[in-house]
Parts: C-alpha cells; sequence; structure tokens
C-alpha cells in the first residue's frame, strides 16, 4: 500500500531488512535490575514533577498526579444548600453507580443474591455498557491449565505489581477465577477454543503461562454485551444518562444512597439505598502528564471524588498505568489501544533503525518505559532512535507483519480483526506494514480501599472495577482487569445485598460535603475548582472563548 | 460432470434437510456436480409476488444475481416454493424496464443482466436425464411400493410456471415408476394443502390436510411423496387425528433410496415394518 | 491550516481536515453526551449518517472512526429504538426455531442488502439475517461477531427487524450450547473448591518480601 510518508517509509525497509534474522533469534528478558533502571529512567510516574501530596481527605499526605488532586480537592459541582436530599425519589436495596463491566456483574450478583430486580437500580454517565471494559481487547486472565496453577498466577501478579498488592485481594482474585470463566460459558460467553472445547491461551506481558483466554480481540465487547444481556433478562432497571453527583450519608456516617443528575434536562433524583456499590471506572479521560488515553469518553474519575468526600481511603494513585502500545500514526488513531495480543503474538517493537530494543512481552510499566527511553532525545538521556511522524509523533515500530509470518497467513485478520479494521480504514495494512505506537494512558491502578468483599470500610459503600484499588498494586498485568471487574463486581455485589439484608439507613443528608467543603476552605483551596468532572473538556478553543450561557 | 448451480432454500438446511441429501446423492449418481450458489438468501416466498411490485422481487434476483456471479446460466431448485418464486422473479425482469429499474435499486457492483434459467428437480430429471435412464442407476428397487404423487399448487400454478399440464400433471408418476414404485390414483393430488394459513387458520388447513390424506388413502397409497416443505409440515402436523396417518416423504428421500442412500420410514415400508415414528424432523411452518 | 466545510445538523462549520466527525463536532462547540462512548469504535454508541454532495446515497458509519470530508452532510443517531422481547437463556434451546419465534419480523426480510451496505464494521448483516431466518445459529454467531451495535442496520431496516439483539441472542446460544465446554475449567474450579492450592498459597501470603521476589524470580516462564 505504501501510505506512509517518505522518511517513515524508509525505515520499514530497515525493518523488512532485520526480520529475517529476528524471526529466526529468540529475544531475551530483563532482569530485574536492569527494569527497575528503566523504570526510575523513563517511566513517567518516576517524575516528581507529576505529582503533589494531598492535603485533605481520609489520605492526607500521599502523592498523586495534579490532574487527579486538583480533582479531589476541589469543591462540590453541586451546592449542597440547593437541594433537597430528605425525600427520596426513589428507594432501593442495592444502588449500583456505573453501567460497565462491575456495575453489570455487582447487579447480577446482587439479584443472584436474592435481592428483587425492581429493588436494584444501575445508574450510569452515559450508556449502559458504555465503559473502558467493552473497549478490552486482549483478553482475560485464568489459571485454568493443568500446567498452570492459581498459586502461579498469584505470584505473576504481585511481580507485576511489584510486590505492593494487597495479597488478600490477589488471592480472591486468582482462586476466583476459573469460576468466573466457567460462569461466563454458562451465560454464552464466545471464547477461543479449539474443537474439543479446550481454550485458547497465550501470553500477555508478565505471565508465566500461557492463561490469556480471548474472543478475539474483541473480548471486552464479547463478555460485556453478554453481561448486559443477561442483566436485561434478569430485568434489572437502568437509569441511562444520570451520574451519580455525590454520595449520600446519614447521621451514623453510612452511606444511604447517592444524588444522580440528568445530562439531558439537568435535573437531579435522590435515590436512597440500603447498600451502594462504586463501579464508576477509572481516570483516563483527566490525560495526566498530557498523554493520550485508550480509555472511554466518561473515564473522568468520578468515584473516586464522590468517595473521598464520604471518607474512603485512597491507595496506589500515585501509579499510572500507560500502555505500551497505543497507536501513534495517523493522526486520527492517536491514543488508540493496540493490544498486548499483538505481541503476545510474536510482533516485536523496533526502533528507526529496525532493531529489537526490548523484549516484546515485559510488563507493561517496564516495556512503556524501554518505548519512552529508545524515542527520547540524547540530550534527555534517551536513545533517540524513535520514529518521528510528519505531524510531530514520536513512537516505535510494533512488526505487525510477523504474526502472519509465524502463525499462517490469514491469522491476524482473525484473530485481531478490531486492529485490522482499524488501520485498513486509514489503507495501513498492518499483515504488510509495520504500524507505529507509543505509550498511552491506559488504566488506574490504583483507588478506593476495599476488603475481599469490596468493602471500602464506610458502611453501606461497595467499590468494584477500576475505581478500587489493591488488587494490581502500582502495575496491573494485561488480562487482569476484566478478571478483576468479574471478581469483586461478584464479591461486592454478593457482599452488598447481604448488607442490604440487615441495613437500617437513616435519613439521607449531604452532611459529609459540607463537612469537606470545610476541610477544603481551612486547607486554602481555591474556590474555583469543582468536581466531579463527568466529562473532560474537548471544545474548540475557538467556540469555547465565543459562547455565552444564556437560556 | 455437468455442472449445475443449485439454490438450496431455507427448508432444505433445517426440516427439508433429507430431501436435500437424498437428492444430492442421486444427482451425483446421474452425472451432476452440483453447485450450490454463495451467499444465498430465501427465495423470496414470504411475501406474495403481487404484480409488479418491484421490492418483492428483491430477494429472488439476487439469488439469481449470484448465479451470474458464479458464471453459470441456470439454476436448480428443489422446493416447490422457492422454484416458484425464482422461475417468477427471472420471468418478471426479462422485461428490459423492469430489469433496469431493480438494478437500480439493487445498486450493486454488478448488474444483473437476466437470463438466469430455473429448473426444477422433476424437469431435470424428465428433459436432461430421461426416464428412461433413471433404471440402470437404480440401486435398490422400491419393488412395487404403492406411493400417492402429491404436487400441492406450487409446482403447477400459476400455469407459466407449471412442471408440467397443471391439469394432468405425469412428471411425478413417471419418475417414481421408473424408481419401481406403483402411482396409486389420488384425485386431490394437485388440491392445495392450505398453505400459510397453518399460521392463523389451522382449522381450515387440517380440513384440506384430512381430505388430501384419505383420497390417498382411498387409492391404497403406502406413502405420499412431495417437493414442498410446507406442504410436508401440513401433511404431517395438521393431520386431523381421523385421517389416516400415512408417512409423508420428499422425492429426494424416495430417489436417494433408490440410488443407494439410506432412509429408515422406506426400508420400513418395504418390509412391511411400522414406519419409525415421524419421517422428518418438523421444525415448525416459515 | 487546511479547512474544510461539514454542516451539523444542516449547520455549515469550518473544521481543520482529517478531523474524524466526533472531533469536527467538538471543534465546532458540541458538547457531546448522546452520540460518544468510547470513542475507539467498539462501543457503538456514535452512528451517524451523512450524505456528500452531488451524491444520492445515504452513507452510514461510526462518528469516531470517520474523518471529515468537504460538504459532508451530518447527522448523528442518539438513540435507536430497538425491541428486545424477554427471554432467559436457560429457557431456551438452540433449535432453528428459537431465534425465528422471538423476532417472528425475521422472516419479513425482503433481502434488500440495505443492512449491509449501512454496516461501519462492513458486516454481511444481511447474510446474517438470512442465516437467522433458516435457524443457522453458529452462521449467525460468527457473521455478527464483530458487530458493535450501533444500530444503522436497525435504523435503516424496511422489514424493522432489531439485528442486535438477535445476534445477540444467536451468539449466546452458540456459546453456550452450540460450542462445547473446557473441561480443563471445570476440573479446575472443582480443585479449588477441594482447597487443592490453600496451602501454597497460604505459604506465598505469610512469605517474606525478600522470599517472595526470589520465588517470582525463579518462577519458570512457558515456553
Amino acid at each position: 500500500m505504501g501510505t506512509y510518508p517518505k522518511e517513515m517509509q524508509e525505515s520499514i525497509e530497515r525493518v523488512e531488512a532485520t526480520r529475517p534474522a529476528r524471526l529466526a533469534a529468540k529475544p531475551g528478558r530483563l532482569t530485574l535490575a536492569e527494569q527497575e533502571t528503566l523504570l526510575k529512567g523513563f517511566h513517567p510516574d518516576y517524575r516528581p514533577e507529576g505529582k503533589r501530596k494531598l492535603r485533605v481527605g481520609a489520605s492526607w499526605g500521599d502523592p498523586v498526579p495534579h490532574e487527579l488532586a486538583d480533582l479531589l480537592e476541589a469543591y462540590p459541582l453541586l451546592d449542597p444548600s440547593a437541594v433537597d436530599v430528605t425525600k427520596p425519589d426513589q428507594d432501593v436495596d442495592v444502588l449500583v453507580i456505573g453501567g460497565g463491566g462491575a456495575g453489570t456483574v455487582a447487579a447480577i450478583w446482587a439479584h443472584l443474591s436474592g435481592v428483587p430486580a425492581e429493588r436494584i437500580l444501575i445508574a450510569t454517565k452515559l450508556r449502559h455498557g458504555d465503559s473502558n471494559s467493552i473497549m478490552a481487547q486482549g483478553g482475560i486472565q485464568a489459571a485454568d491449565k493443568p500446567h498452570d496453577s492459581p498459586a502461579i498466577h498469584y505470584l505473576d501478579v504481585l511481580g507485576g505489581g511489584h510486590f505492593t498488592n494487597d495479597p488478600t485481594l490477589v488471592r480472591a482474585l486468582v482462586e476466583d477465577a476459573p469460576e468466573i470463566i466457567r460462569w461466563h460459558e454458562d451465560l454464552g460467553v464466545m471464547y477461543d477454543k479449539a474443537p474439543d472445547g479446550t481454550m485458547s491461551t497465550i501470553h500477555g506481558g508478565g505471565t508465566s503461562r500461557k492463561r490469556m483466554h480471548s474472543a478475539k480481540d474483541y473480548t471486552g465487547l464479547e463478555i460485556l454485551r453478554v453481561l448486559r444481556d443477561e442483566a436485561r433478562s434478569r430485568g434489572i432497571p437502568v437509569l441511562e444518562f444520570s451520574p451519580a453527583v455525590e454520595l449520600l450519608t446519614d447521621n451514623q456516617g453510612q452511606v444511604v444512597g447517592a444524588v444522580l443528575w440528568n445530562l439531558e434536562t439537568g435535573e437531579y433524583t435522590v435515590v436512597r439505598a440500603k447498600a451502594t456499590v462504586l463501579a464508576t471506572g477509572g481516570w483516563g479521560r483527566l490525560h495526566i502528564q498530557g498523554f493520550p488515553t485508550t480509555n472511554h469518553y466518561g473515564a473522568t474519575a468520578d468515584g473516586l471524588v464522590l468517595a473521598y468526600r464520604a471518607g474512603a481511603k485512597l491507595r496506589d494513585l500515585d501509579a499510572v498505568q500507560y500502555h505500551p502500545t497505543g497507536a501513534a500514526y495517523p493522526d486520527q488513531l492517536v491514543g488508540l489501544l493496540i493490544t498486548e495480543k499483538v505481541r503476545g503474538m510474536d510482533a516485536q517493537p523496533l526502533n528507526r533503525r529496525g532493531e529489537l530494543f526490548v523484549h516484546p512481552l515485559e510488563p507493561r510499566d517496564v516495556e512503556s518505559a524501554a518505548f519512552i527511553r529508545e524515542c527520547a532525545s540524547p540530550e534527555k538521556g534517551g536513545r533517540g532512535l524513535g520514529v518521528t511522524t510528519p505531524t510531530g509523533m514520536v513512537g516505535v515500530w510494533l512488526d505487525t507483519p510477523m504474526v502472519d509470518m509465524i502463525h499462517g497467513k490469514g491469522t491476524f485478520q482473525r484473530a485481531l480483526s478490531s486492529i485490522h479494521r482499524m488501520y485498513v480504514r486509514f489503507d495501513i495494512d498492518p499483515t504488510k506494514e509495520p504500524i507505529l505506537v507509543y505509550p498511552t494512558l491506559h488504566y488506574q491502578n490504583g483507588g478506593v480501599v476495599i476488603d475481599e468483599h469490596g468493602w471500602t470500610g464506610i458502611a453501606g459503600l461497595y467499590a468494584a472495577g477500576e475505581v478500587e484499588g489493591g488488587v494490581h498494586g502500582k502495575n496491573r498485568l494485561m488480562g487482569n482487569s476484566l478478571l478483576d471487574y468479574n471478581v469483586f463486581g461478584r464479591r461486592a455485589g454478593i457482599a452488598a445485598a447481604g448488607w442490604a439484608k440487615n441495613a437500617a439507613p437513616g435519613s439521607p443528608t449531604l452532611s459529609h460535603v459540607e463537612r469537606y467543603v470545610g476541610e477544603l476552605k481551612s486547607a486554602g483551596v481555591p474556590p474555583t475548582r469543582k468536581a466531579p468532572l463527568l466529562l473532560p473538556e474537548y471544545r474548540g478553543e475557538r467556540a469555547l472563548a465565543r459562547m455565552v450561557d444564556l437560556l | 460432470m455437468k455442472r449445475l448451480a443449485y439454490f438450496p432454500g431455507c427448508a432444505m438446511k433445517d426440516q427439508a434437510r433429507p430431501d436435500e441429501a437424498g437428492t444430492l446423492h442421486a444427482l451425483a449418481l446421474l452425472g451432476y456436480e452440483i453447485a450450490e450458489i454463495p451467499r444465498w438468501n430465501c427465495c423470496g416466498t414470504v411475501y406474495s409476488l403481487a404484480q409488479d411490485d418491484l421490492m418483492r422481487h428483491v430477494g429472488p434476483v439476487r439469488n439469481l444475481l449470484r448465479v451470474q456471479g458464479m458464471g453459470e446460466k441456470r439454476v436448480l431448485a428443489l422446493c416447490a416454493m422457492c422454484y416458484g418464486t425464482l422461475a417468477r422473479s427471472a420471468r418478471f425482469v426479462q422485461e428490459p424496464e423492469r430489469l433496469a429499474r431493480i438494478n437500480a435499486f439493487l445498486d450493486t457492483e454488478e448488474d444483473f443482466r437476466g437470463g438466469i434459467g430455473v429448473v426444477h428437480l422433476l424437469t431435470l430429471l424428465r428433459d436432461e436425464v430421461g426416464y428412461e435412464k433413471l433404471p440402470s442407476h437404480v440401486k435398490q428397487s422400491l419393488n412395487g411400493l404403492k406411493v400417492a404423487t402429491y404436487y400441492g399448487c406450487m409446482l403447477l400454478r400459476p400455469r407459466e410456471f407449471a412442471v408440467d399440464d397443471p391439469d394432468r400433471p405425469e412428471v411425478m408418476e413417471r419418475v417414481l415408476e421408473a424408481l419401481g414404485a406403483v402411482p396409486v390414483p389420488f384425485p386431490e393430488r394437485t388440491e392445495c394443502c392450505g398453505a400459510y394459513l397453518t399460521v392463523g387458520r389451522k382449522d381450515i388447513v387440517e380440513e384440506r390436510v384430512g381430505r388430501i390424506l384419505r383420497s390417498a388413502r382411498g387409492g391404497g397409497a403406502d406413502l405420499v411423496v412431495t417437493t414442498c416443505p410446507l406442504c410436508q409440515f401440513n401433511l404431517t402436523e395438521r393431520r386431523p387425528p381421523e385421517a389416516p396417518p400415512l408417512p409423508v416423504l420428499y422425492l429426494g428421500q424416495v430417489l436417494g433410496w433408490a440410488f443407494g442412500a439410506d432412509e429408515p420410514t422406506i426400508a420400513a415400508l418395504l418390509v412391511g415394518q411400522p414406519t419409525p415414528g415421524e419421517p422428518v424432523s418438523s421444525g415448525g411452518a416459515r | 491550516m487546511n479547512e474544510v466545510t461539514v454542516f451539523i445538523m444542516g449547520k455549515g462549520y469550518r473544521v481543520p481536515a482529517g478531523l474524524t466527525i466526533m472531533k469536527a463536532m467538538e471543534y465546532a462547540g458540541y458538547r457531546l453526551t448522546r452520540g460518544c462512548g468510547c470513542r475507539g469504535g467498539y462501543c457503538g454508541a456514535c452512528a451517524t449518517v451523512y450524505r456528500l454532495k452531488g451524491d444520492y446515497r445515504l452513507y452510514a458509519d461510526l462518528a469516531c472512526q470517520t474523518p471529515v470530508q468537504d460538504g459532508m452532510y451530518i447527522a448523528q443517531l442518539p438513540f435507536t429504538p430497538a425491541e428486545r422481547p424477554p427471554y432467559a437463556l436457560q429457557d431456551l434451546a438452540p433449535e432453528g426455531q428459537t431465534l425465528l419465534a422471538l423476532f417472528p419480523e425475521l422472516a419479513r426480510c425482503v433481502a434488500c442488502n440495505t443492512c449491509t451496505k449501512a454496516c461501519p464494521q462492513k458486516l454481511e448483516v444481511m447474510d446474517a439475517v438470512q442465516a437467522a431466518l433458516r435457524g443457522d445459529i453458529r452462521q449467525v454467531a460468527e457473521l455478527t461477531f464483530d458487530c458493535v451495535s450501533c444500530g444503522l442496520c436497525t435504523m435503516r431496516c424496511p422489514a424493522e427487524i432489531s439485528h442486535h439483539h438477535v445476534w445477540q441472542l444467536a451468539r449466546r446460544l452458540n456459546g453456550a450450547y452450540l460450542t462445547p465446554r473446557a473441561k480443563h475449567v471445570q476440573e479446575r474450579v472443582q480443585e479449588i473448591a477441594a482447597r487443592k492450592f490453600a496451602v501454597e498459597l497460604d505459604a506465598f501470603m505469610s512469605m517474606d518480601r525478600d522470599v517472595l521476589v526470589a520465588a517470582y524470580k525463579a518462577r519458570e516462564i512457558e515456553a
């Protein structure tokens, strides 16, 4: 096809020249010491100027990215004195905030635990299913093959997280995993399988066994749409375009529901709940340190803001996951995810000269740091061997033609159809030419502190999925996020249903918000900042500059 | 081997599978290379082919277009309904102005040029293979089995597309004779079974089916033979309790058995045993 | 800057060439709520129809994946009303008639192929309708696997079929009943229930960090 500009084309010729030798050789892995040097030198998390210590709240003194600190140290979007929360519009047993993977699973398991469907409510900011969960491409981990075990999985998760994870949560993750896969099979998820039913599994970055289960490269979509359909079969009510803008607490400090806000009409709705499950996802749309992101439109850390005001503790939010392979060319695709499965299927990362500079499947943070070092200029300590695009983006090659060369013609299009489709739209054929990639903001490693039942430590409040922290420590491995939302969505749903049976919620108030506002004032936080963010600001500057609010 | 494009139609992939299996077995022995057309859709029969209603012809014409794409000039159908639908659309677009209009609507890369012939299994056996050739291929004779040849409507109506003389058809009888069966007198053989009324007016269908089956039994038949999956469904699933429970088989099943394929119902009939349950699985009407 | 003119719901705006429809709308000053989800081609929220100057065709695509062209007339679908009959998977059989019984409107397909032309994923949508009509569940599941439920085919279908709900059911029937279960998964679930790995996990959980790190380093990596 040859749609790459001439300078990039020249580099592709080098990639092609080194390919026969690379196809014949086995790449080496880094030692733990080498990994550490790379991380310290080049991972964005290790830049102290990117973070600051929190000045208010339960995690006072913990460093978090400025972009998040700005939201945690911010005044409520909803003026507590402007709404009457004492008379709930709706009363439920279990309120699930967030309609992505974790929320849907929690709602289904609350129902399976005996809460009637009409006593459950899923409230979500966009549509049911709009989430990072639906975008996951590569797979879901579970140690269910004979030569694998939950114990080996446990070790991989901890090593990937640099031993910062909460061991109790990791154990829950790995021991529930096979059961989750079995449940998915019951529900009709079409996993990639051999004709006899054996799961097709491959490696992910940092795995010591091939335990990545997939559904082509639409794994997240396939799992979530099945779960959503199951929730529909069960008749669980869903309120779309209705983000929670504040939690509600009673005079005991229990969380007793939330205030929802209709994105389209501007009305608020007060929902009182015996138990509330926070499943609001992550923070990609905060564009930490200016990185592009793979995340969906609504990934704005709302849940962290709400929970923090209600007194929840946060952890590991100094660790941001950059996915090594975000698209870097063409411009329209910048930031979009190129699944790790591409490297799992033997595509190699290469510099401008066509040289393999790192093992394709180091843990994500290490792999990203290696890409950044390869692209950074020598003045910044880097190697200056990235490929520059006409618009000034820099990236490294991912040698995608190797997939078909190693696994047979047609493999790429079959196993990686979404990536294939994405590039073919822009006249690039990834089975013939390499694609250009650079790290992109991908995942919120940390989050709200929970126990193994998804309980936040605040009566009535549970959390599941990307919003919670501890499962992955400071770095998540591929395939453990889909697993996380299933495992902890299920646990939180069951625990919330259990709590709701005997809960005695008092009258709803926003007193915790008022208290928090007091803390903000004493800490001298400027009153201009408001949170939650709800939606990122992408409107054009020219239009924004002339915008006036009249009606 | 003579290559022949083949349009199966939905029923041949579901409740009429045995018809297809038998026919394909027999046609291979008769020297045909049967090429199923790629990406075929429903023949179009779910809508009446009202006069000059362009939209109703889109489905059938698209199938004919696929035949053209294969580089073939004609297409075989087994199902009486599919045959009728395809044949009528093939005729409809013979008029250049209609052909142009349907092409404008289809808006496909390749226009349909017309000129695709539609053949039914019965006409193929009569006009191209020849009745006289059939006995030499018979591996197990039907041995005097008494058959009621049920034409129903679609093979004979409307008149322009009839596979035989609509008033005195004989093609099915001649084929079955050549296979060793004995056609019995069957006055109701061209009567309608009630067709789609099976969905909303079961009572009408049951009344007609009862009449047809009694007529077949009256002639002494052991077996009813048809080429239409809807007739087959009605004659078995809408049989009123008092009507004789005759097995109803597709022509392809009988043909296939005579040519050596397995067919438990016929085997049972020939040794005078009770027929094994339902002759074919019947899911329901479309 | 190289600019083009696009008409968003009939009103013209100058936007930079090369933007996707979604980014062009934002550039023009729209704050999207409907019509925007994952921004990566997976969620189907941004179903969009457009016409080009001098072309009678009504094109359909995803706003997040389609670059603007000069003279484009754009409208987004905020929502696709679609009928999903109530069912529970465990009550259904993976049989030929199951889809048609729940979605009788499938039989109204006249094979016009408009659905296929509307599909942003370039799926053979009409072939899938036809496969559903003849009860070939596996074929439906395979043909529609890459469907993102954007609703564009559903909005254009003269037979008024709610495609993505049919596909969803077909895929679930296929996954649950027409594909063999993984035996090794069932076995592992039983082993965990029998606490086969509990001792090893207990040991890992009580290990000192150094010992744990050593165990991690020493772990064998499957080739």
